[in-house]
């Protein structure tokens, strides 16, 4: 009897409940999807009266799109390469050697957060602006600060990846193959965090390319100050721009989902610079 | 392959680390000194860095704040923060930082909870969690693009509540670029960002505390406000924390919004930085610092709810 | 006042159509002496940092992109956006910064000048054809040296708006409710400062008594017809702020850049017309000297003074050129008609320099906006 009343009255809730979800998601779902349906429709609007495409057309004729966006991906490449070559030693050795520095590392991959990236930039100006560190002159300086602003997920993706693989097992039985430490990073270890490298990768692609702060205080003709520059002389382009910029981001969150289905461990996606 | 690098029948043991450098005591051939180098290598590049670029800046930063125009200790920076315009300021963008924390927060919970706990079907979750992905990583100029289009003056919303329904928004007070317009663009990164972060808390509800309180009796909303709550509150107050200080420290979609016309503490740094017209970068250092130390305060607190919270998190 | 003004730089203009070079610019401080040595030297520079140049700004896109690939020297530009102070704060925040973050030059409001070169931000220098620039409009130790003038005109998008404003007063109509902005932040920005200026002539007021004009943003922001949005060509084409006040030549640019799409008024008022000279100076802490100096030669040669006559402004040695016949006719037939500017008032360094400090002292107390305030 007890057993009867539970089932039924636990009925009762389940619809309610489905009720409010699909309300929220409803709500959400329009307060996502109306603006990029604006933008989009917006960006059509480059010919009068009717709906074209010719706002796009200016856009990708412009040298300047190509020139700057150019610039962002070297940037990005730089930064991702760099990264890497940071991080992945730093997560190799608190995994394999030294676990104990974890929590230290935690804490350095919270300060960026601390640090957001209008004070960082203020302070790499001021530091680096005058002779024996005239770094400001050197497109090394933006990278290091788009090392610093993307290093925490670079951070989590690569020790993630590492935690998913028994990484003490896979070492030890390629040595015992008779690996030496180069063989066993490059053709062991590495290929078997591909995800987590992948995924790191391209959230690294998305932090940088859309940047702001950094690139236009430290004067670089790089593609999100193009963006704000066309936002000031254009009415119609700045809405294509944004239309492609949010395909460019949906395009590399889905190569990461891709690369990372089949995978346990699957490292932060939330995040970006604002 | 050198033969006499392969010991066989070596267990963990006596195992030699590929990477001889990771060698520890036990190293054969490694004295004391050099052991401790090769336990740390790995990682000092990575401090280096970190101090180079990251840690020295900043302080740079902080102790500029303590100095005047010629190098001198002085607290009179710190004093000047407590001008009016600036409080305001810092008043200002505490405001939207919280109201797009709290607002994001319950929406982005109420979010998860319909995909995770709300009966809704696989598919949707996978979508949202992806959306979410993209939404919380869209760059701040191009989000401003976005917004102005759907809701500035001649914006896809603006125009369609006047064409259809006769309804004039500006003309009833609201306005993109204030306050209330800032904070509803801030949503879309915040909202996402929320999902991602309490999706795995919500996860970590075991659906037997629900039917165990149900069948004591407790049904619904008690069974939210006596046994759910409590459980979610530390993930839900760390969440919101983090989002507090994730809108603070924006400064690219306010830029972009209003041209830098508004009087956010990210937007005055950047114009220190330019070179304000009340010319003075050692205030601009204060800022910098007040800035710190509220971002500060929010990761400490983030951390002790965190610590708190990861009780009951699905790991 | 205004009659004694314009007769000035009437007479100047004219009296520099006459003069000959022959003073030997013995005063080119510190600069290689042959123009070919200036170019070697500025090239291997290898830079120049600009600052608040706008590309559809008196046609800077096509100077920017000409003197780049004439003499191979990279060009940094920095915020596009700012306005004169902005550029003058920019020198004084890199003072010892040699990176691309500090301008070499900057082209800055008249009252600017005086003001940047008393702060000592200034390097002087003389250009090749610096006699052929007016007295009127040059410092005489060649700190700031006049570049261009236009007058102010009202820049209407014509497909929002209907019926355009043709003088100040017009503006306060209920039909521009939510359409009226500043072309600029008024404390930093000579556009916008002149264009309270402009009000105030139009007011009932005057460069010496710029009161009416604040009172007049005031009353606009009252009716809720003013937008505290700084308009840019951007904001004026897609309506977000659909009528503004800019240089004529700015809104002229415009309206041939959008091409109909829409279509752009420039409307210069029945009453209360400003003309605005600009000039150019080269930044004491300039990083690339050389390459300051190559961009103010090239600026100042007939080449560079076309290019600006082609953006619609009028060059400092517009009768220079005209007497010598070098103005192809396409391009002086495009100009705005000489009618405009008999009623121009070039209000005098003395006089800009009271507006300024009028605004900067009261804008924010009579006609607070800058704040942007809770709904």
């Amino acid at each position: 009897m007890t057993a009867g009343l539970a089932v039924r009255t636990a009925e009762r809730p389940v619809s309610r409940r489905k009720a409010w979800s699909a309300l929220w998601l409803s709500l959400g779902g329009l307060y996502f999807f109306l603006p990029l349906l604006a933008t989009f429709l917006f960006s059509l609007r480059g010919k009068k009266g009717v709906l074209s495409f010719v706002a796009y057309a200016h856009v990708f004729r412009d040298p300047q799109f190509l020139k700057t966006f150019t610039f962002s991906l070297e940037m990005a490449v730089a930064t991702i390469v760099a990264g890497l070559a940071l991080m992945i030693p730093t997560a190799l050795w608190v995994n394999l050697r030294l676990p104990r520095v974890r929590p230290v590392i935690e804490v350095f991959a919270l300060m960026p957060f601390v640090i957001p990236p209008i004070v960082l930039v203020f302070g790499l100006i001021r530091m680096y602006s005058q002779p024996p560190f005239a770094l400001v002159t050197s497109p090394v300086l933006l990278v290091a600060g788009y090392v610093v602003l993307s290093f925490p997920y670079i951070f989590r993706a690569v020790d993630a990846g590492l935690r998913a693989i028994d990484l003490k097992v896979l070492t030890e039985a390629s040595q015992s193959l008779g690996a030496r430490w180069g063989t066993t990073l490059f053709r062991v270890v590495l290929p078997n965090i591909r995800a987590a490298l992948l995924s790191a990768a391209f959230l690294t692609f998305s932090i940088v390319v859309g940047e702001l702060t950094l690139a236009v205080m430290l004067a670089w003709p790089a593609f999100g100050p193009y963006m704000a520059l066309v936002g000031r002389d254009l009415a119609y382009e700045p809405a294509a721009l944004a239309v492609i910029s949010f395909l460019l981001t949906w395009g590399s969150l889905l190569v990461i989902q891709l690369a990372s289905r089949g995978f346990r461990e699957q490292g932060p996606t939330a995040g970006g610079v604002h | 392959m050198p033969v006499s690098s392969v010991r066989v029948g070596e267990g963990a043991r006596g195992a030699r680390f590929p990477f001889p450098f990771l060698k520890g005591k036990n190293a054969a051939d490694a004295g004391p000194g050099s052991g401790l180098v090769r336990r740390w290598i790995g990682v000092v590049p990575f401090f280096l860095f970190a101090l180079a670029f990251m840690v020295l800046p900043a302080a740079t930063l902080l102790v500029g704040s303590f100095q005047d125009g010629h190098g001198h200790f002085t607290l009179v920076n710190l004093a000047h923060l407590a001008r009016p315009g600036i409080l305001r300021s810092y008043l200002l963008t505490v405001e939207v930082s919280l109201v797009t924390a709290l607002l994001g927060g319950l929406f982005g919970f109420l979010l998860a909870w319909a995909v995770t706990l709300g009966g809704m079907p696989r598919g949707v979750r996978g979508f949202l969690v992806t959306f979410s992905g993209v939404a919380s990583n869209f760059a701040g100029v191009p989000l401003a693009f976005a917004f102005i289009a759907t809701l500035g003056r001649v914006g896809l919303i603006t125009v369609l509540l006047k064409s259809i329904f006769g309804i004039s928004l500006y003309d009833h007070g609201f306005n993109l670029y204030s306050f209330w317009g800032l904070s509803f663009t801030y949503l879309y990164f915040q909202l996402p960002l929320m999902v991602l972060i309490i999706t795995p808390a919500l996860d970590g509800m075991k659906r037997e505390w629900r039917e165990a309180s149900e069948n004591l009796g407790a049904r619904g909303t008690r069974y939210w406000r006596e046994v759910a709550l409590p459980i979610l509150l530390p993930s839900l107050l760390s969440s919101v924390v983090l989002l507090f200080g994730n809108a603070f420290g924006a400064y690219a979609t306010a830029y972009a919004l209003t041209g830098g016309f508004i009087n956010l503490i990210p937007i005055q740094i950047g114009a220190q930085i330019r070179g304000d017209v009340l010319h003075d970068p050692n205030l601009g250092y204060a800022l910098a610092l007040g800035m710190v130390i509220i971002m500060t305060l929010t990761i400490l607190g983030y951390a002790a709810l965190q610590r708190r919270a990861s009780r009951f998190t699905k790991p | 006042m205004k009659k004694l003004s314009i007769a000035i730089l009437c007479a100047a203009l004219l009296a520099g159509s006459a003069l000959v070079a022959t003073a030997a610019p013995a005063l080119l401080m510190q600069a290689p002496a042959n123009f070919n040595d200036l170019v070697k030297a500025a090239q291997k520079e290898g830079q120049l940092t600009v600052i608040a140049l706008p590309h559809d700004w008196v046609n800077y896109g096509e100077a920017i992109e000409t003197f780049a690939k004439k003499y191979g020297i990279k060009i940094n530009e920095l915020n596009p956006d700012g306005g004169s102070g902005d550029e003058i704060e920019a020198i004084k925040a890199n003072k010892g910064n040699k990176g691309p973050q500090a301008p070499d030059v900057i082209d800055v409001g008249l009252s600017f000048g005086p003001d940047a070169k008393a702060a000592g931000l200034l390097s002087p220098y003389k250009v090749k054809t610096w006699n052929t620039i007016p007295d009127a409009v040059k410092d005489a130790q060649g700190y700031w040296y006049g570049d261009y003038y236009g007058a102010l005109a009202f820049e209407v998008n014509l497909d929002m708006v209907k019926t355009p404003p043709l003088d100040w007063a017009d503006l306060l109509q209920p039909a521009f409710k939510g359409q009226v902005a500043l072309a600029g932040d008024p404390r930093t920005a000579n556009q916008a400062i002149m264009a309270i200026g402009a009000a105030a002539l139009g007011n009932g007021g005057s460069f010496d008594n710029p009161k009416a004009g604040l009172d007049f943003f005031d009353k606009l922001n009252k009716a809720g017809n003013f937008v505290p949005l700084i308009a840019v060509p951007g904001t004026v084409d897609s309506g977000e702020t659909p009528i503004t006040m800019r240089w004529d030549y700015n809104a002229l640019s415009n309206r041939d850049k959008t091409d109909g799409n829409p279509n752009i008024g420039v409307i210069i008022p029945a009453s209360g017309v400003v003309a605005g000279v600009y000039v150019q100076a080269i930044s004491a802490y300039a990083p690339h000297p050389n390459a300051a100096r190559l961009w103010m030669e090239f600026l100042y040669s007939d080449e560079g003074q076309i290019i600006w006559l082609k953006g619609y402004g009028h060059p400092v040695r517009y009768a220079d050129l005209a007497a010598r016949g070098v103005i192809p006719a396409d391009v002086a037939s495009k100009m705005p008609p000489a009618a405009a500017y008999t009623k121009a008032v070039f209000p005098t360094l003395d006089q800009q320099a009271t507006l300024k400090k009028f605004i900067a002292d009261n804008w924010d107390s009579t006609v607070n906006v800058n704040v942007v305030a809770k709904q």
